[in-house]
C-alpha cells in the first residue's frame, strides 16, 4: 500500500534528523539545527499525511477504522507522536540540543515497524474485541503518555551527561546542552504530561476492558505492566518531595520508567506465552 | 517538620512520610512485576507440576500463585491506603490555611527582592492611577483588595486558591479506586456459563473456584451466530437472550463483544462460543433399484422413520462428531419387516475414508453403510449445535471505581494545571509622582507567574506612560 511506503521513507528523514542534529551537537554550528528541525517537519509532515492516507485506505479497502489498531499502526502512531511532542518543546524552550536524544526514538520506532519481518504492515479488518470507541481513546492517550515518557527518558540522559560533564565542561557537546536546573525542571513538566496521559490511557483501557470483557481489571500481564510504570512515575512525582531525591535519583527513575514502559509495549509479549487471556 | 514535637507518636510520623510511601511503592512494584512472571490462577496449575515439592510448598505458603488477591499483597495496598490517609490528615490543615487565608495587602517583605523590571514610575500622583491599577488587575483577577496607608496604597489580588486541593483530590480518589475494588471482591463475583442454543440455564460457575452461583432468575439462549470477514478473521459474535423471572419471560437482549446485556445488576458478556454435535443428522437414503432413488431424512434420535418402499424402520442410535478418528458419524438401525434387526456406522467422509483404507466396508459389516439391501445410506452431515460463553458478573463497586477514576483525573488537571497565585502591588504616591512595584508569589508555574507579572506591567505601562530613566 502507498501508506506504509511513504512511512518507509519517512524513517530516513528521521535518520537524516537525528543526523543533523548530531552534526550540529558536535561541531557547534547551528546550521546544521536548522537542517535538522527541517527535516523533523517534513517527516511530521509526511507521516501525518500518510496516516491519514492509511485510514482512508482502510474505508476503501471496506474494513474501515482508525489506523491504532495493531503492532505495526501503534509504532507509526509512537514515532509521530515523539515528534509532535518534540516539535512543541523545541518551539517553546527555542533549544535543539534535545533533538539529538529523541529523533532516533522516532526514528527506530519506524524502522522496526517499516523493516522488521515480524511486523505485519497490511490493513487488517479489526477483530469484534477492538470494535469501540474507546479503543481510539485509549490508544491516543496511552501513546501521548509514553512519547512523553520517552522525551523524558532522552531529557533524563542528557541530564546525566551534563552532570557527568562537571562545571565547567570543556567540548561543545557538553557546552551545548542546558544547564541541568533546566533539564530536570523540563523534565518534570514532561513526566507531568506523560503521567497524566498515562492515567487518562488506563482508565479508558479499564473502562473498555469492562465493556468488552467484563471486568475492569483482571491483572493480565499487560495491564499489570501499565500500572507498574505508572506507579514508577507516582514515584517520580513523590521522589521530589524527598530532600535531595531531586537530579540524579530522578533522572535514574525516569530511565527506569522508560524501561518498564517498553516493557509494556513490547516486553509483555514474550510473556503472553504463559498467560492464555493476554489481549494485547 | 516543625511540629515534630507536637505529634510525638512515632506510629504517626512513619506513617505521614514521603519516604514510606517511596519504599511503598517500590514493594508494591516489584511484587506487580513477580506475579507477571510467576503464572497465575488457572495458568499455576502446569507450572506447579514443574517444581520441586519444597519450593512448590514455599511458593503456596507464599500465596504465589494469586500474588494480587494474597494477604500480603492487600496488605501492602492497605498500608498504602493509610500512608496516604495520615499524610492526607496531617497536612490537610496546612493547605486550608493557605487556602482560606485572609488577605493581607499590605506586606512589605515580599518588596524587597524584586527584580528591578518589577518596578514602574509614573509622573503622576493622580487618584486615576490608582483606578487604572485597580482595572488591569480586576481584568486578571477576580479577588483584589486595597489598603491605603498614606502615601502608599496597597493591593493584593489572588486567584487559583482551590489548586491547594488538587493533591488531596487526587489522593482521596486513589482510596475511593481501592474502596471500590474491596467492594467488588466483597459483593461481587465473577462467573461463566456455556449456554446451548434453546437451553436455559439459573445458574453460572463462579471463576477459578467452580462454584456454582445462583442466578436468581434464568436467562435462555435463543440463537448463536458468529460472522467472518472475508479473510476468515471473525467479524462478530451474537447472542439472543431472553431473560426469565419466576417462569415469565421479562426481557430480551442481543450480546455482542464490547455490547454486554445488563439484567438484575448482572452483566452478561459475549466471550467465547463452541459447537456441540446436536441431535439430528441429515441422511441420504439411496436405494439400488432400476431407478436409484434419493431421499434427505431428518434424522431425529431415536424417533423411527419408515423407508421408502415400506421395507421397515430405520432408527439414528448414536451421533458422533469425530468416530474412531475418521470424523462425524452415524450409528443406525435398521429394523426389517421381517428378519433380523442390524445396526451398522454411516460415515460422512465416506469416499475419503473408503480411499486411505481400501476394502475396509466390505470387510467390517459394522461400518458397512449398504449393510441393508438394496439401500445405501448416507450421511450428509450433523447438524451441530452452538452454544455461546458468556462472561457473568456483578460488580457494585463498578460505579465506585467510576467516580474514583473521574476524580483522579479532575484532581491531576487542578494539580498540574492550576496554581494559586497571588499578587502584591504598591503604589507610591509622593512628589507628583507614582512609584509601582508588583510582587508575586505561587505555590506552582513560577515561569507561568512570572510571564503574567510582565503582561501586567506591560499593560500599566502603555495605559499610564512611564517616566524614561528613572
Ligand atoms: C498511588 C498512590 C498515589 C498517587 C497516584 C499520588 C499522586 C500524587 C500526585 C499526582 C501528586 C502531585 C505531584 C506534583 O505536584 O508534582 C502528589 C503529591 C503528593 N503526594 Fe501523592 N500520590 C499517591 C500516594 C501518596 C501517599 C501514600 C502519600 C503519603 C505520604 C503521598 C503524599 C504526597 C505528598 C506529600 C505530595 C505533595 C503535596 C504537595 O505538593 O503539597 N502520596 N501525589
Amino acid at each position: 500500500m502507498l501508506n506504509s511506503t511513504i512511512l518507509s521513507y519517512i524513517t530516513f528523514v528521521y535518520f537524516g534528523a537525528f543526523f543533523f542534529y548530531l552534526c550540529m551537537m558536535i561541531m557547534g554550528k547551528s546550521a546544521f539545527g536548522k537542517v535538522a528541525t527541517l527535516f523533523c517537519l517534513i517527516g511530521f509532515v509526511g507521516q501525518a499525511l500518510a496516516i491519514g492516507l492509511r485510514w482512508y485506505e482502510s474505508y476503501k479497502l471496506g474494513i474501515g477504522h482508525a489506523p491504532f489498531s495493531n503492532m505495526y499502526e501503534s509504532l507509526i502512531f509512537f514515532s509521530w507522536t515523539i515528534i509532535l511532542l518534540y516539535l512543541i518543546i523545541e518551539w517553546r524552550t527555542k533549544n535543539k540540543t534535545l533533538g539529538v536524544f529523541v529523533s532516533p526514538l522516532a526514528f527506530l520506532a519506524l524502522a522496526y515497524a517499516s523493516f522488521s519481518p515480524s511486523i505485519n504492515s497490511r490493513i487488517q479488518p479489526l477483530v469484534p474485541a477492538l470494535k469501540s470507541n474507546w479503543l481510539i481513546s485509549h490508544v491516543i492517550t496511552c501513546f501521548f503518555g509514553y512519547a512523553a515518557f520517552g522525551i523524558s527518558f532522552g531529557l533524563s540522559l542528557m541530564y546525566l551527561i551534563k552532570r557527568m560533564g562537571g562545571d565547567r565542561p570543556q567540548n561543545a557537546f557538553l557546552k551545548l546542552l542546558p544547564t541541568a536546573g533546566i533539564l530536570d525542571d523540563l523534565n518534570y513538566q514532561v513526566v507531568v504530561i506523560g503521567f497524566l496521559m498515562l492515567t487518562l490511557g488506563i482508565i479508558t483501557g479499564s473502562v473498555w476492558a469492562h465493556s468488552a470483557w467484563g471486568s475492569y481489571w483482571s491483572w493480565d500481564p499487560k495491564e499489570t505492566w501499565s500500572l507498574i510504570t505508572w506507579l514508577v512515575y507516582a514515584l517520580v512525582l513523590h521522589s521530589r518531595m524527598v530532600r535531595g531525591w531531586r537530579g540524579k535519583r530522578m533522572a535514574f527513575l525516569c530511565i527506569v520508567g522508560f524501561c518498564c514502559v517498553l516493557f509494556t509495549y513490547f516486553g509483555v509479549n514474550y510473556l503472553a506465552g504463559l498467560h492464555s487471556y493476554a489481549k494485547s | 517538620m516543625n511540629n515534630d514535637t507536637k505529634k510525638p507518636n512515632i506510629l504517626w510520623r512513619s506513617f505521614r512520610s514521603v519516604r514510606l510511601t517511596i519504599v511503598l511503592l517500590i514493594l508494591i512494584a516489584i511484587a506487580s512485576v513477580l506475579g507477571t512472571f510467576i503464572p497465575q490462577r488457572e495458568e499455576a496449575l502446569e507450572f506447579a507440576h514443574r517444581l520441586d515439592p519444597d519450593t512448590l510448598r514455599l511458593f503456596h505458603a507464599l500465596g504465589l500463585f494469586d500474588m494480587y488477591h494474597s494477604a500480603w499483597f492487600r496488605i501492602l495496598v492497605g498500608l498504602l491506603a493509610l500512608n496516604l490517609v495520615i499524610c492526607s490528615i496531617d497536612r490537610f490543615p496546612g493547605a486550608w490555611r493557605r487556602f482560606s487565608a485572609r488577605p493581607r495587602p499590605d506586606r512589605s517583605k515580599v518588596f524587597h527582592d524584586i527584580p528591578e523590571d518589577q518596578r514602574l514610575e509614573v509622573i503622576t500622583s493622580s487618584e486615576s492611577v490608582l483606578e487604572t491599577v485597580r482595572t488591569i488587575i480586576a481584568s486578571k483577577y477576580k479577588r483584589v483588595t486595597k489598603k491605603t496607608s498614606p502615601p502608599a496604597t496597597f493591593f493584593y489580588a489572588e486567584k487559583g486558591r482551590f489548586s491547594h486541593f488538587g493533591v488531596y483530590i487526587v489522593h482521596l480518589s486513589v482510596l475511593i479506586i481501592i474502596v471500590g475494588a474491596l467492594i467488588g471482591s466483597f459483593y461481587g463475583f465473577e462467573a461463566y456459563v456455556n449456554i446451548l442454543e434453546g437451553e436455559k440455564v439459573g445458574s453460572a460457575m463462579i471463576r477459578g473456584r467452580m462454584l456454582p452461583v445462583a442466578l436468581g432468575f434464568s436467562v435462555r439462549c435463543d440463537d448463536f451466530s458468529v460472522s467472518f470477514y472475508d479473510n476468515g478473521t471473525p467479524k462478530e459474535y451474537r447472542s439472543d437472550l431472553t431473560f426469565f423471572e419466576n417462569g415469565k419471560k421479562v426481557k430480551s437482549a442481543v450480546v455482542r463483544v464490547n455490547h454486554p446485556a445488563k439484567f438484575r445488576g448482572i452483566i452478561f458478556y459475549q466471550s467465547s462460543y463452541g459447537t456441540i454435535p446436536g441431535d439430528s443428522a441429515m441422511i441420504r437414503l439411496v436405494r439400488r433399484a432400476s431407478k436409484p432413488e434419493v431421499r434427505s431424512v431428518n434424522a431425529g434420535s431415536n424417533k423411527e422413520i419408515p423407508l421408502p418402499h415400506g421395507e421397515g424402520t430405520f432408527v439414528v442410535l448414536e451421533i458422533k462428531d469425530n468416530f474412531m478418528n475418521m470424523g462425524p458419524a452415524v450409528l443406525i438401525k435398521v429394523k426389517p419387516k421381517q428378519g433380523d434387526q442390524i445396526r451398522f456406522w454411516v460415515f460422512q467422509h465416506h469416499e475419503r475414508i473408503s480411499r486411505q483404507f481400501p476394502g475396509i466396508f466390505d470387510r467390517f459389516p459394522k461400518l458397512n453403510p449398504s449393510a441393508f439391501k438394496p439401500y445405501t445410506f448416507l450421511l450428509e452431515g450433523i447438524e451441530s449445535k452452538y452454544y455461546t460463553g458468556l462472561q457473568v458478573s456483578k460488580d457494585p463497586g463498578v460505579p465506585v471505581v467510576w467516580a474514583g477514576f473521574f476524580l483522579i483525573v479532575a484532581g491531576l488537571f487542578i494539580t498540574f494545571f492550576t496554581s494559586h497565585r497571588r499578587l502584591w502591588i504598591k503604589v507610591l504616591q509622593q512628589d507628583g509622582k507614582s512609584e509601582i512595584s508588583v510582587a508575586g508569589m505561587a505555590n506552582k508555574n513560577p515561569v507561568g507567574l512570572e510571564r503574567e507579572i510582565h503582561e501586567l506591567l506591560g499593560e500599566l505601562k502603555a495605559s499610564l506612560g512611564e517616566r524614561k530613566n528613572a
